[in-house]
């Protein structure tokens, strides 16, 4: 069975969260590895979890970013080995010159922590292989640093043709286009503020809001099991 | 110097001689009221404890209570109610760190916060400086380390505009065969990890904001720059992981006394003696005195003790965290504590003696303000012309309003139990994805300071009635609570008079209702000394209940149009103490509700009844504001209408419709129930003896309130949901 590897940082807490929901909603096998143990062969995919590693000390994500664990995942991308960052796996891939773009503190100066709305454009590769294009779905954030940022022109003529996961209907943090996550050309690398490992099972998504995040655990599922 | 002389001439005649510098600060600080319980001890042992679940009752760092069969819930109140009045922001968060502590002591791992705030006017400029202090502090750490504020409660009052009071509990969860449970023995070793040992909180009189740790030595960088919660989440992993490889024997928080406190009731409580070399803890400033160490409270420290044997296992578990330890000493039979520094010996104290002043009997007096206030004598309605009006502002009231502006800035959802979340449902619900995520917990906080303030055996007798309504609403079995007691100065008798009958009440209504208090802690001084009085005192309870099965657990949101929505318990004319008074009227007077714990067990066993039997599609108590604002919120969060008739409502005694509508009587419910098994709920209310009435039903974008056909009130979801959502947001932003 394919086998994902979900890195632990100091100050990391959503990992156990994401190895709960590769088992029981991707039927994958999962385990959480600690950064410094943490080597690349014998993985199927890599996920940089939640949480607040280094204490978010300097800013959220830079100091993870600038450890060992990133030439370690750069193997990983040789290897075309999918890698997924959510939140503040999110903020180290930007930091880390992973994703494009950085996330900035949220416009009101405060964290958030609410379901929002989001619509996936130009979805592909391996996280995002069954989403539909403007497939729209419900999953929480929960972030002091989640306002996208990128520049005008870099946005216009790169940014726009990539994989994205867009705020819709309500931006809750002042992202610039919307932006809630991002995915590299290819789509083998992707990075999102809200939390999919939260909105997988019915028994956790509020009444009327749908389980928006299932779509990548599946998808990543299928794609380990029969390639994107 | 916080001792009495008669505690200093005893202090003499322990020692035969005269205290050091050391021993003096270690008495000091043993022998407060925070650590040492002398005022209040006697008087919690009414508090019945006892239940055939009840693995560790009081008396250690946190409690424990077993639940499907192999699993133990743990659970621990305090509060930081000094601290946040100086440093709301290191105030409030320092509290979070402190009773996660408590709670690795056991070795469970911390699922849930709950977070306890009483706090003053938010349009006054220092109260609303306190409350945005208090809820970043509390945010910016509960997030930090991965433990989510799942639940709590929010109360203003003017007493509190300087002085605010912050309770917070945590929640654990630990399989029964890997708690932290051992005994300790001689010559297993004392082990201080975490933080290093510094100069804040000396006596917990200090409150300097604590800078970062910039050591020269870079093995330690990742752990000591990043800051105060990194190391607290640090101890987590390391704790959990640890309790897991059972390579510890015993463990204990370094928390209020600092290590004096730890090794003195460590000691104690098994007869042994310790033996510590002061020298060798790490600290954070080169010349801190002997002194200094014993009672220095800096956060993030915890003491394990360890057996030689399993020694090197503890040393590379902590490393692999980065976290800094040092191996202070060892436990001997001596039963003395002896402390070492540089080879001289700075204090040698009976460890018996140390951990456990003699009681302090306090004098109790009837404050006047009670007699005159709490009862109905003063009590005069007056008529009222618009109760739509009445309604709105109720819903503003920032009592009753949303607390969504606070529990925003929670991250409510990590750790993927949050089943029923903030806002929803009478209580938060947790699935436990640690037994095999069937199953869950549910946990409520209630306190009510206005009743405690007019009658404090009734107001805290409440308080627990309360709290297990909001765990039998959401479709919960209540199995154990713990309290906090916070009270004014026990040395003026009409303070200590608010205590002993706050005691007296969770007392009696936790021995009707057969609910174990596992844990508590008792806050005196509480004191607004910039105005010369004492804040008003309030018990709170923190509760919690079990789920077999978590997909059967009830929010309070309205959920289908055509549902009948029903009563369940009867209405008295109890406006006293209510928020209709206070909030309408501006009156803060009257008799407040008759607990009725019998009552609530009726109507409690009823309502689970209609939950395992799946009849029920929301549930919701009547609390503050009573049956108007109980239906106004399942209407608001469900968004849906609803029309009911006051006129078939269980009522006894009442002559005014307010009494019908704001009436604050205990042990009620409303509850929607689905059409075609309405007749079956009728017959099982009969069954159990309980009073209910089908009020009306579910639909419309409007709540509609009549007697017979005439309107009494009618107000439209959108209004409803303004005044509702927005006040405290616009109260905050002031």
């Amino acid at each position: 069975m394919p086998k994902v590897a979900v890195i632990k940082f100091p100050g990391t807490n959503a990992d156990l969260d994401v190895v709960w929901v590769l088992r029981n909603v991707s039927g994958l096998e999962a385990r959480s590895i600690w950064y410094a143990d943490f080597n690349v062969k014998g993985w199927d995919a890599v996920v940089i979890p939640g949480g607040f590693s280094y204490g978010d000390w300097l800013r959220a994500g830079a100091i993870a970013a600038r450890s060992d664990v990133i030439s370690e995942l750069i193997k990983a991308l040789d290897n075309g080995t999918p890698i997924l960052g959510i939140c503040n796996g999110f903020q180290i891939l930007t930091e880390a010159g992973l994703l494009p773009g950085a996330l900035l503190p949220n416009e009101s100066c405060r964290f958030i922590c609410r379901w929002v709305k989001v619509v996936f454009t130009n979805p592909r590769g391996p996280w995002l292989k069954l989403a539909s294009d403007g497939l729209i779905v419900d999953m929480p954030i929960a972030h002091g640093e989640g306002r996208y940022y990128v520049e005008s022109t870099s946005y216009q003529e790169k940014i726009s043709k990539l994989p994205t996961i867009k705020y819709y209907g309500y931006n809750p943090n002042g992202s610039l286009y919307d932006i809630a996550g991002i995915g590299s050309e290819d789509g083998l690398v992707v990075g999102l503020m809200p939390h999919p490992e939260r909105a997988s099972e019915p028994e956790l998504t509020p009444r009327k809001l749908s389980c928006g995040g299932r779509v990548i655990w599946l998808s990543i599922a299928k794609s380990l099991k029969e390639g994107w | 110097m916080t001792l009495s002389s008669d505690e200093l001439s005893e202090i003499r005649s322990i020692l035969g001689r005269e205290p050091t510098d050391a021993e003096l600060l270690m008495f000091e600080a043993q022998w407060s009221e925070h650590c040492s319980y002398k005022s209040s001890r006697h008087y919690l042992k009414l508090l019945p404890s006892e239940g055939v679940d009840v693995l560790i009752g009081p008396g250690r760092d946190a409690a424990a209570v077993r639940v499907f069969r192999d699993f133990a819930v743990v659970l621990k109140i305090e509060s930081h109610n000094h601290p946040s009045a100086v440093d709301p922001y290191n105030g409030a968060s320092t509290g979070v760190g402190g009773v996660v502590r408590d709670i690795l002591t056991l070795g469970a791992k911390p699922i849930a916060l709950l977070d306890l705030l009483f706090f003053g006017n938010p349009r006054d400029k220092h109260a609303n400086w306190l409350i945005k202090g208090v809820v970043r502090g509390i945010s910016d750490y509960g997030n930090r380390i991965g433990v989510p504020v799942v639940s709590g409660m929010v109360w203003f009052d003017e007493s509190y505009n300087k002085y605010p009071l912050v309770n917070v509990a945590c929640i654990g969860i630990v399989e029964i065969s890997k708690i932290i449970n051992g005994v300790p023995e001689d010559g297993d070793y004392i082990v201080i990890i975490g933080n290093t040992t510094g100069r804040d909180g000396i006596l917990g009189s200090s409150f300097a904001s604590k800078p970062l740790d910039l050591q020269e030595d870079s093995s330690y960088l990742p752990a000591i720059q990043v800051g105060n919660p990194l190391i607290e989440k640090l101890i987590i992993d390391f704790l959990v992981e640890a309790a897991e490889l059972r390579i510890l024997k015993h463990v204990k928080d370094l928390g209020g006394g600092g290590l004096a406190t730890a090794i003195a009731e460590l000691t104690s409580n098994y007869g042994l003696g310790a033996y510590i070399l002061l020298e060798r803890l790490h600290t954070r400033e080169p010349d801190l005195r002997p002194e200094e160490m014993l009672v220095s409270e800096s956060q993030e420290r915890m003491l394990l003790v360890v057996s030689r044997e399993d020694f090197r296992k503890v040393e590379e578990l902590l490393s692999k965290y980065n976290l800094q330890y040092s191996v202070a000493g060892y436990l001997d039979r001596s039963g003395l504590i002896k402390v070492y520094y540089n080879g001289k010996l700075v204090a040698c104290i009976p460890a018996d003696k140390l951990a456990r002043p003699q009681v302090r009997f306090r004098s109790v007096e009837i404050p006047e303000h009670y007699i005159k206030l709490h009862n109905n004598d003063n009590l005069v309605l007056p008529e009222v012309k618009n109760l739509n009006e009445v309604m709105l502002k109720l819903l503003s009231s920032p009592n009753i309003a949303s607390k969504e502006w606070i529990y925003s800035q929670y991250d409510y959802e990590v750790g993927v139990r949050t089943v029923v979340k903030p806002g929803f449902g009478d209580a938060a619900v947790l699935r436990l994805i640690d037994v095999d995520g069937r199953v869950g917990i549910a946990v409520k906080g209630d306190g009510n300071p206005r009743y405690v303030f007019l009658n404090p055996f009734r107001g805290a007798a409440n308080a627990v009635a309360e709290c297990y309504r909001n765990l039998i609403s959401v479709g919960s079995k209540p199995i154990a609570i713990v309290d906090e007691l916070n009270a004014g100065n026990p040395e003026k008798p009409t303070h200590y008079w608010y205590f002993t009958e706050m005691v007296k009440g969770i007392s009696w209504c936790a021995s009707e209702l057969k609910l174990p208090v596992v844990g508590g802690k008792v806050s005196f001084y509480n004191e607004d000394l910039s105005r010369g009085v004492m804040v008003k005192p309030v018990a709170t309870i923190v509760g919690v209940g079990v789920i077999d099965d978590i997909a059967k657990s009830l929010t309070f949101e309205l959920k289908r149009e055509g549902n009948y929505v029903l009563v369940v318990g009867t209405t008295y004319p109890e406006l006293g103490g209510s928020e209709y008074l206070h909030s309408c009227l501006g009156l803060e007077l009257g008799e407040v509700p008759l607990p009725r714990p019998s009552t609530e067990v009726f109507n409690g066993e009823y309502i689970s009844k209609l939950v395992e039997l799946g009849y029920v599609e929301a549930v919701h108590d009547i609390d503050i504001g009573g049956l108007a604002v109980a239906i106004a919120e399942m209407c608001i969060t469900g968004m849906n209408g609803a029309r009911l008739d006051l006129r078939r409502l269980p009522s006894r005694g009442c002559s005014r419709v307010e009494e019908l509508l704001f009436s604050e009587t205990q042990a009620r419910y409303l509850v929607e129930v689905k059409r075609d098994v309405v007749d079956s709920v009728l017959e099982l209310a009969t069954h159990y003896g309980v009073d209910v009435g089908i009020l009306g039903e579910v639909g419309g974008d409007s709540l509609v309130l009549t007697w017979g056909n005439s309107k009494i009130i009618n107000v439209s979801l959108d209004e409803l949901r303004e005044a509702y959502m927005n006040s405290l947001e616009s109260l905050m932003s002031w």
